[in-house]
């Protein structure tokens, strides 16, 4: 796999430890930097501190929290950095909402940590390509 | 709304919807200009037109011939903001949508208080994006 460019900060938010520890290992392998969050208030406080290329959210985070919201949040903050979510599955109706959310890409829950990390380091050497250009 | 008057395409063959989108739309300021298929909305995209915002709809020649409608706005210079507003959502024209990374996704019957909102926003957002740019 492709080493990021730059050691970009990607935002992993899951509140599903598992996963959460798949997909940081898997974009620490592929070369990011990570930083994990697993609720709502902790996601948001990270988003005011830190200068994110990337993000991947679940689109459930515990009970109520609603990964769609913080989707856009994200984009308001950061317009320009590469958005994954993960739905349960995929539906019209999540990638309606990761449309109208601005995400950039939709995995569901079977889709390998491994797989989105690839996409994740894909977007960030893309976009790190057209600043050099 | 940053921009007093944003110029927005509407795209549909049903007049009906097309007619109540544009009434909508100009009741919220915004200066209107309709299209019935894909085939004219390309000739008035291809005629230098500017335009803020596009709302297409996707089955209109044949299936999902909208998305041609989206792959030349997004080729305009400012790209406006580009809404699919469609009663035929499946997940493959859905999957092709967010691939091209159009801005909004309305299902019919298209809430129409969400959409006013949704393209507000929007506007403002792509206003921000352009000011920024040109200050750097």
């Amino acid at each position: 796999m492709t080493k990021a460019k730059e050691k970009e900060l990607v935002l992993v938010v899951d509140s599903n430890l598992g996963r959460a520890t798949s997909l940081h290992n898997a974009c620490v392998e592929s070369g990011c930097r990570t930083v994990v969050a697993r609720d709502l208030p902790t996601a948001l406080l990270m988003i005011s501190q830190h200068v994110f290329g990337a993000a991947v959210f679940s689109s459930r985070i515990g009970e109520e929290g609603d990964g769609w919201s913080l989707a856009a949040v994200f984009r308001l903050v950061f317009p320009k950095a590469y958005v994954a979510m993960i739905d349960r599955e995929r539906s019209v109706t999540s990638l309606q909402a990761a449309i109208n959310h601005g995400a950039d890409e939709l995995f569901d829950n079977n889709d390998a940590p491994v797989q989105v990390a690839r996409s994740v380091v894909s977007a960030i050497s893309q976009k790190s390509n057209e600043t050099v250009q | 709304m940053s921009i007093p008057n944003p110029k927005l395409l509407i795209v549909d063959d049903e007049p009906s919807v097309a007619l109540t989108l544009k009434m909508i739309f100009q009741r919220e300021g915004y200066e209107v200009a309709t299209a019935a298929s894909c085939a004219e909305a390309l000739r008035i995209i291809d005629d230098r037109a500017a335009f803020d915002a596009v709302i297409t709809d996707l089955n209109m020649e044949r299936e999902d011939i909208g998305l041609e409608v989206v792959k030349a706005a997004q080729q305009m210079a400012p790209k406006p903001v580009v809404v699919v507003c469609t009663g035929y959502a499946n997940l493959q024209n859905s999957a092709k949508a967010l691939q091209m990374k159009i801005d909004y996704l309305a299902t019919k019957p298209v809430d129409l208080e969400q959409l006013i909102g949704a393209m507000s926003v929007m506007l403002r957002r792509r206003d921000d994006g352009a000011s920024r740019a040109t200050a750097s």
